[in-house]
């Protein structure tokens, strides 16, 4: 375990510009997907050249979901580039990837990734999954669906209905597909789609804690500057313990979060083998981290934290909608508690 | 070594020479039979300590004399003249490896105190004692704390009076470790009670076999020994002793405290991971496998903490705030081990069956609240972050 090298824990120069133009970007209100697609070319950071990418890794990508998930930017990031992205990269399905991955990396199609399961006949799908992120927007839906040689992933691109879901929060759009016969094309080997979902997944939760880490650092720096200028009693409220000691606990679970988040996305390409174990620790201790970084901004803006004006709720909705997202933390301790053979500890009593 | 290797052949050139000097570590710990010491604070007799810091002294000097101590230390001094960030660099290798543990005092002496006279000591000082303490002949402990000063150390009450060509000490101080195999105490005193408490102090190395040195144990929660009262009668000690200038010592003991502040990094991990292990060994239920992947997933983190401070010294740049939270990662790590091992062993923990690897753990229960306190309690550590990192304004004092 943790055999990385501390190199890619570090950000580059390269990876400090890119930040530096997306935290720009992203703080225009009119940020659009042309935009970050088209001329900076986030979608394709992490897409080979030969899929039409920039060829750059997983941790540039990283860079720009922490910096969308710092402004909760409802672009179809995580969805696309890192969820669809990353299966069809897994599937191995060279046919797949150069037919759908060239306009993903140029950001003209956007994908998603559905983890229910459909029906799979004769190159049709039937029935329905909810809760697809970004759903009723993507022009592709990968789609897992049974057939006789097992759990096969599809692709499909009409055929189907959109239903957009009431969500906590708006910038994370989900929507209920229902497929009618919709044709689809297998992507990967017949079979195969749960292994490609498994390295989809772990991707999407180093992602997903990157943009996490992201808005834990928007809502610790709201907060701190908040509490230095509001003044009651005659003095700073961030000089009193009581505010100054919940915010450096809030520090030490942010330090926790970006080194987890960091180590997950250095695994997405140096350490695969590490990544089950990475991505999970990422989930359970970013989640942790942005659930406790939104509360914060709430409570310590006292009585404006709670309108609805204030941003704040905003990173409240998120952190908990991201929470539950990709599996619940205790679901994570519980994968990682079997990785570590701790499951079958009766077998072997001390 | 001439020259700087780069970082990475220095690390296989340091794994190179631990490969002779000593065993890899985990090919010589087996579970279930030999030590099952889990102390987080040694419970030895005064002859046990010495007897333990003998035997760390010989690997300390064994490393010095083959190139590998003091590495970042300039030539002239001793040392290897190596970038800052190489200690860490060949700690993070040594790691792997079955050298003795170090007790507190030695860290206390090379990371804490020699800093220290390195920015504030005369050249007379820094040859008279850099060498010898970098090569652990020579130990030296700190008199800092007193029962009235704690957190707010500045208050000591410790008296340095001039007396001919030196100083005369009287005081009573607290919580050193390693007095009884010091031959230094960096002792903080008062040498001007009329101007504010800050402006008033000066620090002095004093020896700790001088007449006028009382050193008595202090026994700790943990029912052992491992810190002392040190009683100062009249010592005197010559001005040549005195470290840094008279009425500057506030500045001279901040220098010890920042260093002790990041020295703490793999505190307690050795621990968590030994009751990780026994998770493995027991029967678990929900309860325990949730608490057990809960802190596998903080030793991860807290390593990754040390990576990135690593990534930021071999990249040359400071370390930014992962530096500071370092202990207050580690405390609570302690204490979530204690959670974790409570649930394991039960009734085991609290009644000694005999059994190999269950009582002993009421070591790490009683001595982990001894490191929330010292070097900086927790809630000093919060100040410190929210002020330092954070930018708070500062407490009114």
């Amino acid at each position: 375990m943790l055999t990385i090298d501390p190199a890619l824990l570090a950000e580059t120069d390269e990876q400090a510009q890119l930040r530096s133009v997306l935290r720009e970007f992203f703080a225009d209100p009119g940020a659009d997907w042309h935009t970050l697609a088209g001329q900076i070319g986030v979608p394709g950071l992490a897409v080979p050249e030969r899929y039409g990418g920039a060829g750059y890794g997983f941790r540039e990508l990283a860079v720009a979901l922490g910096e969308a998930g710092r402004a909760l930017s409802p672009l179809p990031l995580l969805s696309s580039a890192v969820l669809a992205t990353s299966a069809l990269l897994a599937s191995n399905d060279d046919e797949a990837c150069a037919r759908h991955l060239p306009a993903l990396a140029a950001g003209t199609s956007t994908a998603t990734l559905g983890f229910g399961t459909v029906d799979a006949e004769a190159g049709r799908l039937r029935g329905a999954v909810d809760m697809v992120l970004d759903g009723a927007d993507a022009s592709l839906v990968l789609i897992p669906g049974r057939t006789p040689a097992g759990l096969t992933l599809f692709a499909c691109a009409d055929g189907f209905t959109r239903r957009p879901r009431r969500v906590l929060d708006p910038s994370r759009p989900q929507a209920l597909l229902e497929f009618h016969d919709a044709p689809a094309t297998p992507v990967g080997p017949p079979g195969g789609a749960e292994a490609i979902l498994a390295a989809a997944r772990d991707a999407g939760l180093a992602g997903l804690a990157a943009e996490q880490v992201g808005g834990c650092e928007h809502a610790l720096e709201a907060t701190v500057a908040h509490v230095r200028q509001r003044n009651q009693f005659g003095r700073p409220i961030g000089s009193f313990q009581a505010v100054k000691h919940r915010l450096a606990d809030l520090l030490v679970e942010i330090e926790a979060a970006k080194s987890a988040a960091g180590y997950a996305a250095a695994c997405v390409d140096a350490a695969p083998d590490e990544l089950p174990v990475a991505a999970s620790a990422a989930k359970v201790v970013c989640s942790a981290a942005s659930v406790r970084a939104a509360a914060e901004y709430v409570q310590l803006h006292g009585g404006i934290g709670f309108t609805w004006e204030h941003p704040a709720h905003r990173y409240v909705r998120r952190a908990r909608t991201s929470e539950v997202f990709l599996g619940l933390p205790h679901e994570h301790r519980a994968r990682i508690a079997a990785l570590l053979g701790l499951d079958d500890g009766g077998a072997n009593v001390a | 070594m001439t020259g700087i290797p780069d970082p990475a052949s220095f690390r296989a050139q340091a794994r190179a020479w631990l490969g002779t000097a000593a065993a890899r570590r985990g090919e010589t710990r087996a579970w279930g039979s030999g030590d099952d010491s889990v102390a987080v604070f040694e419970n030895w007799t005064e002859d046990e300590e010495r007897a333990h810091t003998e035997r760390i002294r010989d690997w300390e000097r064994t490393r010095y004399d083959q190139g590998w101590g003091a590495l970042s230390w300039p030539v002239e001094l001793g040392g290897q003249g190596l970038p800052p960030h190489y200690e860490g660099l060949y700690r993070a290798e040594e790691a792997a490896f079955d050298v003795p543990q170090r007790t507190e005092i030695f860290p206390v002496t090379r990371h804490l105190v020699a800093p220290a006279i390195g920015i504030w000591g005369t050249e007379e000082q820094k040859q008279r004692w850099l060498r010898p303490m970098l090569r652990a002949d020579e130990l030296a402990c700190q008199l800092f704390s007193e029962t009235e000063a704690g957190a707010d150390l500045a208050a000591v009450r410790t008296r340095a009076v001039r007396h001919d060509d030196g100083w005369v000490l009287d005081g009573h101080k607290v919580w050193t470790s390693g007095a009884r195999v010091a031959t230094w105490g960096v002792a903080v005193c008062r040498t001007d009670p009329e101007v504010p408490k800050h402006a008033g102090i000066t620090v002095f190395l004093v020896r700790m076999d001088a007449p006028g040195v009382t050193i008595r144990p202090i026994r700790q929660m943990t029912g052992g020994e491992s810190f002392n009262e040190v009683y100062l009668d009249g010592v005197v000690v010559p001005d040549a002793d005195r470290l840094g200038p008279v009425g500057q010592g506030w500045k001279v003991t901040l220098s010890v405290l920042a260093a002790e502040r990041l020295d703490s990094g793999t505190l307690g991990l050795d621990n968590a991971d030994r009751a990780i292990e026994l998770a493995r060994r027991c029967p678990a239920g929900e309860v325990q496998r949730d608490l057990a992947a809960d802190l596998y997933i903080r030793t991860l983190v807290q390593r990754v903490i040390g990576l990135r401070i690593t990534a930021a010294l071999e990249a040359g740049t400071a370390p930014g705030a992962e530096a500071s939270v370092g202990k207050l990662y580690a405390t609570e790590t302690m204490r979530r081990t204690t959670d974790l091992v409570l649930r394991l062993l039960g009734p085991r923990l609290v009644a000694d069956t005999g059994e190999w690897g269950t009582f002993a753990w009421t070591e790490h229960l009683l001595g982990a609240p001894g490191y929330a306190i010292a070097g900086g309690t927790d809630e000093i550590q919060r100040n410190i972050l929210s002020e330092r990192v954070l930018g708070l304004p500062r407490e009114p004092r």
